[in-house]
């Protein structure tokens, strides 16, 4: 018994010493986001630092300022293509438009790791996501059981908020919230706005809302800076006890919002994940390691009353991310 | 070819007659006016929300900050160059102000006074670069609507600033006597810029300087200076938008006014600034912020497709224009 555990030890302590001696220090990882503008992309960007700095490999934390440019995407992909990294990781601002580009990539040798938002192809080692339309299908039900909870009834009207046309996890987001809501036959989804990805839209849109529809009991906003907005238009007017608000992703004003109950619930990815695993499951694939098709990161309810607990501290602030075993059950 | 050119002359003589009620030649802005009540008061049956008092404010407290972003933008119009960045100087502005505010714990004034300073600077920079360096000013702002962004994104590592002191939003939602603190200030800053083009001599030498260069020069007009004075004025008013938006949201965000460089030119174009220069008034800045608006506004009440808002809002500024043309040839015309 005693041998055994020595060995065990022993073994293990090869690994480290492996690792410390730098077995990937070679390895080279570009991880490509749709926007290196927003909070949730930068905390992707922490996952992944976090794991070459536990791997001891290099990474780059590239991708256009802005979700809109589909085109720059695409170039920083063809560019990093020809550099021949380890392996690519990549968010897909644009199913369609990526496509070809991913399958390139993986033509050239290079493993490819599609995170958050597809690319429509099925050349790439796997895809990393929350899935969305999971996440629109939570954010239905919060909506629900908070207009439940506020007028002790289960109808009236709702509006949602769309950041940006043509963005595939933005459209699975509304797809699985409009076809969720549709099981609550009291509740009737009575506007639709698309915004440009700006705050200060976000917030004439709800603004404007909020009086064609004085009796509005709930709005969906389906990133972060429409939370942004939607949360400012909702505190001006003082409809923070009226509307319910339900919101995508984690920004420090949103947080705020959920403080202040403007905000009733947040649905939260796990980006850091998405960063942290897209990276390992990179250099794992450059190793042969074979992965299924689809990983599902999973999505989690945030509210004022579980804002402050250990398991949601890690979503909301990066820092505080405690990585722990995952035992197979989700 | 000469063919060509004399039937191409005939054709104003041919389509005026369909405007044969409108003889005499009102300023652009009118007709603009006209249209904008009209659109108000089809809102006004069509929505019973619109004319009311929440609806009005909202609106007031909207076109405040696309106005003041208008009214600098027409500074450079008026001299026949353009100013593409600033949007991207008001997104700049905004994460200077409340990086200052948020992450060097500075005071509200301290970083006033220090996000407007770096205003006119770069608005200098642009006005001398044009001037001077005899780049073209659509050149030079459009390097400026990509590096300001830029450094608007570098500076903030992308991300959004929050933490403004409470009594930021206050003010950007106060109101004095029921009209909003902001849409107050626009006025002020709008006065301002009108009293500047139209009653001093440096802005009718913006005038004299955009219907003719040359002869500008020739009676001894300090082009440089001037040219230097109207691009750092649009900066100037950028910033301040920029500013405002950062009260209005509680919160510094890079991509702030994205894209808004375009809104505010075209509400001055709208408002019957000419792109080849000499023309164009404030008060038509403000009209045209305020058919833009009030055609948003009208949009999310009637629940119009976001889509169809952008195909509207693009051919008003063609119908505009347009109707705009049609006059000044038939006016050429009518000799």
């Amino acid at each position: 018994m005693k041998k055994v555990l020595l060995i065990a030890a022993a073994a293990l302590g090869c690994t480290v010493i492996g690792a410390q001696a730098g077995d990937f220090s070679k390895a080279k990882i570009d991880v490509i986001v749709k926007a290196t503008t927003s909070q949730y992309w930068g905390t992707v960007f922490d996952g992944a630092r976090q794991a070459a700095k536990d791997l001891g490999l290099s990474i780059a934390t590239l991708g256009a300022p802005s979700e809109l440019d589909v085109a720059q995407e695409v170039q920083i992909l063809e560019n990093a293509t020809a550099a021949k990294p380890t392996g690519i990781v990549i968010a897909a601002t644009n199913a369609q438009a990526l496509a070809q580009p991913v399958d390139a990539a993986t033509k050239a040798g290079i493993p490819v790791v599609v995170i958050d938002s597809d690319a429509n192809t099925k050349n790439y080692v796997t895809f990393l996501a929350t899935n969305n339309e999971t996440g629109g299908q939570k954010a239905a039900i919060e909506m629900a059981r908070c207009i439940k909870a506020r007028t002790g009834g289960d109808t009236g009207k709702v509006a949602y908020l769309t950041a940006l046309a043509g963005a595939q996890s933005l459209n699975d987001r509304d797809k699985g919230f409009v076809e969720q809501l549709k099981s609550y036959p009291g509740l009737s989804i009575v506007e639709h706005r698309v915004g440009n990805n700006e705050a200060s839209r976000a917030l004439s849109d709800s603004e404007d809302l909020l009086t064609a529809h004085p009796d509005l009991v709930g709005i969906f906003a389906d990133n972060e800076l429409e939370g942004d907005g939607a949360g400012t238009a909702v505190s001006e007017k003082g409809l923070g006890s009226k509307v319910c608000l339900v919101a995508f992703d984690t920004s420090d004003q949103e947080i705020k919002f959920v403080r202040s109950g403007i905000i009733d619930a947040l649905i939260v990815q796990n980006p850091y994940m998405m960063g942290y695993a897209g990276v390992w499951y990179a250099l794992a694939a450059a190793h042969g390691v074979v992965f299924p098709k689809y990983v599902d990161t999973g999505v989690s309810v945030v509210t004022k009353d579980n804002i402050d607990s250990p398991q949601m501290g890690g979503l909301l602030d990066p820092k505080k991310y405690v990585l722990s075993p995952f035992l197979g059950a989700q | 070819m000469g063919e060509g050119t004399l039937s191409k002359a005939q054709e104003p003589a041919v389509r005026v007659s369909m405007f044969e009620g409108l003889r005499h030649r009102l300023p652009l802005e009118t007709y603009v006016l006209a249209l904008t009540v009209l659109v108000w008061i089809l809102l006004a049956v069509f929505s019973q929300y619109f004319w009311t008092t929440g609806n009005i404010t909202d609106i007031l407290r909207q076109v405040s900050i696309d106005a003041i972003l208008a009214f600098g933008s027409l500074f450079p119009i008026v001299l026949a160059g353009i100013d593409l960045s600033v949007g991207s100087v008001a997104g700049l502005a905004g994460v200077i102000f409340s990086m200052l505010i948020a992450d060097a714990g500075q005071g509200i004034l301290v970083a006033l006074v220090v996000t407007v300073v770096a205003g006119l600077i770069i608005g200098m920079v642009n006005g001398w670069a044009s001037e001077r360096l005899g780049i073209p000013p659509f050149i030079v702002t459009l390097a400026g609507l990509q590096g300001y962004r830029g450094l608007a994104l570098l500076l903030s590592g992308g991300l959004t600033i929050a933490g403004m002191p409470p009594g930021l939003q206050k003010f950007a939602l106060s109101s004095v006597l029921h009209v909003p603190s902001l849409f107050l200030l626009m006025l002020a800053f709008g006065l301002a810029a009108h009293f500047l083009l139209a009653y001093t001599r440096t802005g009718r030498y913006m005038y004299a300087i955009g219907s003719n260069i040359e002869s500008a020069r020739r009676v001894g007009i300090r082009v440089t200076l001037v040219v230097i004075i109207s691009y750092a004025l649009a900066s100037l008013y950028a910033t301040i938008s920029g500013l405002l938006l950062v009260a209005r949201l509680s919160m510094g965000a890079p991509t702030a006014a994205t894209g808004s460089e375009l809104a505010a030119i075209a509400a001055a174009v709208v408002g019957g600034a000419s792109l080849f220069g000499g023309r164009g008034t404030i008060l038509g800045c403000f009209i045209g912020a305020l058919l833009f608006t009030t055609i948003g506004n009208g949009a999310n009440l009637l629940g119009v497709n976001s889509f169809w808002q952008m195909v509207i809002e693009g051919l008003l500024i063609a119908f505009v224009v347009y109707f705009d043309n049609l006059q000044k040839r038939r006016q050429a015309g009518l000799g």
